[in-house]
């Protein structure tokens, strides 16, 4: 069992202060949806039927989040990197990713937090 | 009303394969489409998956996958909506799939309790609550539910889950409190 490394902090952002998690920032802005994919007509039939699928995909994709947690994920990123962390918990706009034991190429870091961004795909066992 | 065998066609014919970046553009009711196929995505860096469609996030376009491994473990793969190139539907399913899938990610069934354990479940709660000096108060037609300063309740079989709360600070707290009631038998699932 490989001992944890430090953490290894990373550089200030560009307007000085934030690590690349500040909610106020233009760029988080800019990456959460500012609005969701909804229909533009008011048929309020159809904005109903609109309505009920969008809860029952929402309910199902949380109830896979939840069956993730404290279970080892694998993690595909961009450029070909790879990593396995323990899920711990996600954000509403599935934006970041809490994580323990992240296994990286530098060692392992007790808590992490990942930029769903950067992730291509995760998969784990049920 | 058509018959069934020309509506899948039709339905077919639209979900069959999705073009680059197309995904992320789609409507709930698009998506829904998909739900309970076996279907292949190729995502950003030449990543290919392949499975049945548990859900689609609405909020993120990612889809959920899973296949049924021989041994009988189930695994999961979630593609990030932006990372979807193409979505391209291989099967439409058996007939049990849509429950079988259902029924993977449904919370496991909780322990039945007879009323007199329920009863005495209740009573050792509420002490416990009044002990850390806790307001609570039994609330419903049966007095089966523990209402707790006004703004928590906790129903039957009073465990940690099933305290219902607006007020996250006070749910943990209660939540943590009924961890380590030393009364009551903690019963493991």
């Amino acid at each position: 069992m490989t001992s944890p490394v430090m953490v290894v902090r990373l550089p200030r952002g560009p307007d000085g202060q934030s690590r690349g998690f500040d909610p106020t920032s233009p760029r988080y802005h800019a990456l959460a949806p500012s609005s969701i994919q909804a229909s533009n007509n008011c048929c309020s039939s159809n904005l109903r039927e609109e309505q009920r699928s969008r809860s029952g995909l929402r309910e199902r994709f949380l109830r896979s989040l939840i069956a993730m947690a404290g279970k080892p994920v694998d993690f595909t990123m961009y450029e070909r990197v790879s990593v396995t962390a323990v899920f711990a918990a996600s954000d509403i706009d599935i934006l970041n990713f809490q994580v323990s034991h992240l296994q990286t190429p530098l060692g392992v870091q007790k808590e992490a937090l990942l930029r769903c961004p950067d992730i291509i795909a995760y998969a784990f066992d049920l | 009303m058509r018959s069934a065998g020309t509506r899948e066609q039709g339905d077919w014919e639209s979900i069959c394969t999705v073009n680059m970046n197309e995904w992320i553009t789609k409507k709930p009711l698009e998506w829904e489409k998909y739900l309970n196929k076996e279907v292949k995505v190729t995502a950003d860096e030449k990543n290919a998956y392949q499975g049945w469609v548990f859900t689609v996030d609405p909020v993120s376009g990612s889809i959920v996958l899973v296949n049924f491994v021989d041994t009988g473990k189930v695994s999961v793969v979630t593609i990030m909506g932006h990372a979807i190139q193409t979505v391209e539907l291989i099967s439409e399913g058996e007939n049990n799939t849509t429950e079988k899938l259902s029924a993977l990610f449904m919370p496991v069934a909780a322990k039945v309790y007879s009323n007199e354990e329920l009863g005495q479940r209740k009573s050792s709660l509420k002490s416990w609550l009044e002990k850390n000096r806790i307001p609570v108060t039994e609330q419903g037609d049966q007095h089966t539910v523990l209402c707790v300063a006004g703004v928590l309740t906790v129903s039957p079989p009073y465990n940690p889950e099933d305290c219902n709360s607006s007020n996250e600070i006070i749910l943990s707290r209660v939540q943590s409190l009924i961890n380590c009631n030393p009364d009551a038998d903690h019963k493991t699932d």
